[in-house]
């Protein structure tokens, strides 16, 4: 297994780059090549970026551009056919995870999702994935190869690996087999905020009342320089705030030096999103509340009284 | 399209998370013994399902669940919601099947039982996740997959749906046959009534074998196997601030967090 190939794709360039960086980190020998997959419609700099990052090849995939999860398969499945690449990795956005499955079902290939760290062994792929609702850390071990394996964002590849010569090819794929027919584009409402980047995070749960008292949130974030985020009722039932500051399982994961949790219980969805905070302090009228035993500082009381006072002492 | 709707819901019965422990020891979560609750989302697949069908005169939704005897939880839960047929795919090894043999024997039994228009799944069950068992089914069948739907229109022979991406919502249009997956936000749920718990423990489900299927053993062993499954160990300080009044809680809690050099 000397020359083995690792095919990397992700529709965010920038995340194809750490996938590369990661194959050749994890790559079992010298002879493995890393090759990185272009499809139609992406970035004119796509190859050039992956090249940098460290490809040795590029499978450039032509024909027509769509964003069908059907179509990004079957450009996916000629580089794979030509190529015969022991490992597949895919960036674990929802994409990503929609294609992963696709693919391998189509050519039915063992496949693994939301993966923070992955290795070559000997006696199959190792892959670290969360489990139970990101209550805890998998560790599975696929047996057979090929393998399909979405990689999540920020897992840790190291920097680039210079390559001295660079094959590339191209994969003509006449007609595209695009399923679905996208219609029409939305930007969500929001969604600017990039709230993984936060240094603080104040964060408000359902212990607010109405939506008029988010003032006093957005006060303590101002005092602390931290922005605001919030649990899934706030987003995706009373719609108080956008999904950009929604943390949790279905929302952002995030990792600030500081997490303010307000009026937060603490279910599980929502503590894997900020579990990797430095210092954690939460605010709660029910000394009961889970939170509590994920806080450094643990403040019981009424949130309409404790938060001015912090705004007042943080100002 | 059939004269007659067909829509087909993937009902998973998995770990219950707010439940399973981890042994103190070794931080391991014991998951053969681990309580077990209908997967979240699969509530919302079959609860779209029925609305669905509820507008098409003579529209059938059929609720298939892969696992053990204890399964038929998740299917009973589904007919209290308002499915219509309950299927349950079993074996004695059914605790060995991963992700990929439970998408190889749900597109075996859509085959098997008379095909689907509509395949309605959750978009990631609430135990692993994964998020692959519906593309998965997909891309065997080579039929169209919409995934994280969030508003689902039927239209003569086909669907247009609204797909949720992290930072925008596509407008999405297939034909039948067409593979959904769903989240939370898609609908609530209707709580079981006293009459639908009566009547889907009345229900007959219709038990059948890989073989049944004419799937072979071999083509279910597993490609993925989980070695550990392990909590991992957030130490936190858990500091009780307390004070007089909450001008004295707010000043201790701004020492306690300069100290922590977190503060701007
Ligand atoms: C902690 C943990 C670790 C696990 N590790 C592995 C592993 O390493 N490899 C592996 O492949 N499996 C593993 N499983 C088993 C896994 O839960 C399976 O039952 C199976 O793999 C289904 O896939 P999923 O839950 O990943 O599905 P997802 O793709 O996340 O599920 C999406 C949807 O598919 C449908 N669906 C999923 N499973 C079923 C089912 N059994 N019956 C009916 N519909 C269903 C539901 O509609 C569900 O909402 C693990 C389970 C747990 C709890
Ligand atoms: C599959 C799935 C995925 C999910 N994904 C996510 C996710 O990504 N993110 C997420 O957050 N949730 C998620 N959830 C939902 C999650 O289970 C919880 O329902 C949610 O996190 C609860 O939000 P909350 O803490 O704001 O509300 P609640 O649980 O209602 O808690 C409110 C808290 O505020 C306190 N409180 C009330 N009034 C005051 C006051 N005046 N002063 C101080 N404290 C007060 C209460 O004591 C309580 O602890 C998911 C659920 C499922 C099933």
């Amino acid at each position: 297994m000397s020359d083995e190939v690792v095919l990397c794709y992700s529709e965010e360039t920038g995340l194809a780059e750490e996938l590369v960086r990661l194959a050749r980190a994890a790559a079992p020998s010298d002879g493995s090549r890393v090759r990185a997959v272009v499809l139609p419609g992406a970035p004119a700099d796509a190859a050039d970026r992956l090249v940098a990052a460290g490809a040795h090849g590029i499978d450039a995939v032509t024909g027509a551009a769509s964003p069908d999860p059907a179509a990004t398969s079957d450009g996916l499945r000629a580089v794979v056919v030509a190529t015969a690449p022991t490992l597949v990795l895919i960036g674990s956005t929802k994409r990503g995870r929609e294609v992963t499955g696709r693919l391998a079902g189509a050519l039915d290939l063992p496949a693994a999702t939301g993966v923070t760290a992955l290795r070559l062994d000997p006696d199959g792929i190792r892959v670290d994935r969360e489990a139970l609702s990101g209550n805890a850390v998998a560790v599975e071990r696929i047996v057979r190869r090929p393998a399909v394996v979405a990689v999540m964002a920020g897992s840790g590849a190291p920097t680039a690996t210079a390559v001295t010569s660079v094959d590339r090819r191209t994969h003509p794929v006449a007609a595209f087999e695009a399923k679905t027919e996208r219609s029409e584009v939305r930007p969500k409402a929001g969604g600017q905020l990039e709230i993984e980047k936060a240094d603080r995070i104040v964060t408000i749960g359902r212990g607010l009342k109405k939506k008029e008292d988010l003032a006093i949130i957005e006060a303590l974030a101002k005092a602390l320089s931290a922005e605001v985020g919030c649990t899934r009722p706030l987003a995706a039932e009373s719609g108080w705030l956008s999904d950009d500051h929604w943390i949790g399982l279905t929302g952002h994961r995030v990792r600030p030096k500081l997490y303010v949790a307000i009026g937060v219980s603490g279910a599980v969805q929502h503590l894997v999103g900020m579990r990797s905070s430095k210092v954690v302090v939460a605010v709660n009228k029910d000394p009961n509340a889970p939170i509590f035993a994920q806080a450094d500082y643990r403040i019981t009381g009424d949130l309409y009284q404790v938060v001015p006072a912090l705004v007042k002492a943080f100002a | 399209m059939a004269e007659k709707l067909r829509i087909w819901v993937a009902v998973k019965h998995g770990v219950d998370v707010n439940l399973a422990r981890a042994d103190r020891a070794t931080g391991l979560v014991k998951l053969d013994s681990a309580p077990r609750r209908t997967s979240d989302f699969d509530k919302n697949a079959v609860e779209e399902a029925v609305r669905l069908r509820d507008k098409r005169p003579g529209a059938v939704v059929t609720a298939i669940s892969v696992g053990g005897p204890a399964a038929r939880e998740a299917l009973r839960d589904a007919v209290a919601i308002g499915a219509d047929e309950a299927v349950l795919v079993t074996a004695p090894n059914f605790a060995e099947w991963d992700t990929r043999a439970v998408a190889r024997l749900l597109a075996a039994a859509s085959r098997a039982l008379g095909g689907f228009d509509l395949f309605v799944l959750g978009e990631g069950s609430t135990d692993h996740f994964a998020g692959l068992v519906g593309p998965r089914l997909a891309g065997e069948l080579g039929c169209a997959d919409i995934a994280y739907v969030r508003r689902l229109t039927v239209e003569a022979d086909g669907v247009v749906a609204e797909k949720d991406l992290e930072k925008e919502v596509e407008t999405v249009r297939a034909r039948f046959p067409v593979v959904l997956t769903v989240g939370q936000e898609i609908n609530t749920p209707r709580l079981p009534t006293f009459m639908s718990n009566l009547k889907a423990s009345k229900k007959e489900v219709r038990v059948v074998s890989p073989a049944d299927l004419s799937v072979a053993a071999e083509a279910l062993a597993p490609v993925v196997v989980t070695e550990r499954v392990a909590v991992p160990e957030v130490p936190r300080k858990q500091v009780t601030i307390s004070g007089a009044s909450p001008d004295e809680l707010a000043a201790r809690l701004k020492d306690a967090l300069r100290a922590e050099g977190v503060l701007p």
